[in-house]
């Protein structure tokens, strides 16, 4: 199995392992919920500009934050991307990075509906 | 127990908060290691720390390294945060002088346990500072009547006539002898004598100011130093610390014991710099002449009249021009 099967085996939010962390805190999850709402799209525009210019220091670190964001929030194959994006600029492959980092954006493209979705659900 | 929580991700840093005050700590979070490092190295700060290992302006590694060199303060257990990390980061987390790391996502289980081992640490550590200071104690206070003993006076007076001196000061420098003591010891005996002793003990710290010392010197002699004190009012103290024991009697298990002293009084500064040695020298002959002289008195110890020369008459030279 290669590295991309692996990670498509797993949900693209882990919901159960989350609840878990937060001792089924639903007020702190929604809580959690509502940062990442607000961190994730501005972390993802520093990155996308760094990539842009291919600054690579920039995009090694904003991609670890949100691996550790993405991670903590239970995002798992979202965190890979950004794991795997962050990886690529510490290596320096300059010409892979546009690549991962529309690996990064195609999953967060399934996540977030997903964390939509559940912040609907707990509203009502 | 306080903890402190660095990282820069405002998501983790809330979860690790939440988990934590659950757990029972009384949190502090902050966002970069600046702010960690302060906050370590605050009087009273968080003994317990994780740390985020990427974060702005100080990394996880150089906090644990910054918090290592300030060698005088209490142990701070240090928890590195990694992301899933390789063997040599990890080595290089420890080296820097944390004490254990933690992989993100952590597991709230395994942080608790980790930080319940950090809080073994600490426990550990303020035992053994409690029995350092219990062994410091003992080694320079008085079994009995918990006053400096004589090893710990003479440092003390050491260092304070040489401050004197130097700032021109005078210190002074009573040594005093309970008149008869014999007597309760031999009539009365030891447990009544101890009893005494430890009476007259806190008589003459309660005749002192904050900044002087009492200490015991030997069997039923005890010294006191009163720092920077004035000459012209020196006499006039040592007065007040004599009658704070003549003035009532000393009750005891077996009945009240009208007691006296006798003092012998030095002046530093009449004296010069001279050793601690040849002072109480000095001070021991005025007591035994307090002794002499009848008991529940003091005598001041005059140096003799060649060290101070009087002034000598100004020469002619000097005087035709006025």
């Amino acid at each position: 199995m290669n590295k991309r099967e692996e990670s498509f085996s797993e949900p693209v939010w882990n919901q159960a392992e989350l609840l878990e962390r937060v001792d089924n805190d639903q007020e702190l999850l929604r809580e959690l919920l509502n940062i990442f709402k607000e961190d994730f799209p501005l972390t993802m525009q520093s990155l996308e500009s760094a990539v842009a210019v291919q600054d690579l220091k920039d995009t090694a670190r904003l991609g670890h934050t949100l691996k550790g964001m993405l991670s903590s929030l239970g995002g798992v194959r979202t965190a890979a991307a950004a794991a795997r994006l962050e990886a690529i600029a510490s290596a320096g492959e300059t010409a892979s990075l546009r690549g991962a980092l529309d690996a990064l954006k195609q999953e967060a493209a399934s996540l977030l509906p997903e964390l939509e979705a559940y912040m609907a659900e707990v509203r009502h | 127990m306080k903890i402190l929580i660095a990282d820069d991700d405002a998501l983790s840093r809330r979860l690790l908060e939440k988990t934590l005050e659950r757990a029972g700590y009384e949190v502090t979070a902050v966002e970069n290691g600046k702010q960690a490092l302060e906050q370590l190295c605050k009087l009273d700060g968080p003994r317990l720390a994780l740390l985020d290992w990427v974060m702005p302006e100080l990394d996880g590694p150089s906090v644990c390294r910054a918090v290592r060199t300030r060698s005088e303060q209490t142990y701070v257990y240090m928890v590195l945060l990694t992301s899933k990390g390789s063997k040599e980061e990890t080595v290089l987390g420890l080296e820097s002088g944390a004490d254990d790391y933690l992989t993100k996502p952590f597991n709230a289980e395994e942080l608790r346990a980790r930080l319940r081992v950090g809080e073994r640490i600490l426990l550990l550590e303020d035992r053994l500072v409690e029995a350092r200071e219990n062994m410091r104690f003992r080694a320079t206070h008085d079994p009995l009547t918990s006053l400096l003993n004589r090893g710990a006076v003479m440092d003390l007076l050491a260092r304070e006539l040489h401050r004197a001196h130097r700032e021109k000061k005078s210190t002074a420098i009573l040594l005093g002898d309970v008149d008869h003591f014999k007597r309760v010891n031999d009539t009365m005996g030891h447990v009544v004598g101890d009893e005494v002793l430890i009476e007259i003990a806190n008589r003459l710290l309660g005749a002192v100011r904050s900044y002087d010392f009492v200490g015991r010197y030997g069997g039923e002699e005890f010294i006191v130093v009163l720092n920077n004190c004035d000459p012209n009012f020196a006499p006039a103290r040592a007065e007040a610390i004599r009658r704070s024991i003549s003035n009532r009697a000393i009750l005891s298990a077996k009945g009240s014991l009208p007691l006296t002293m006798s003092f012998g009084v030095l002046l530093s500064g009449e004296w010069g710099l001279r050793s601690v040695e040849e002072m109480l020298h000095e001070v021991d002959i005025a007591l035994y002449e307090a002794k002499a002289a009848g008991r529940d008195c003091l005598r001041i110890a005059k140096p003799p009249a060649k060290a101070e020369p009087p002034p000598s008459p100004l020469p002619e030279s000097v005087r035709l021009r006025h």
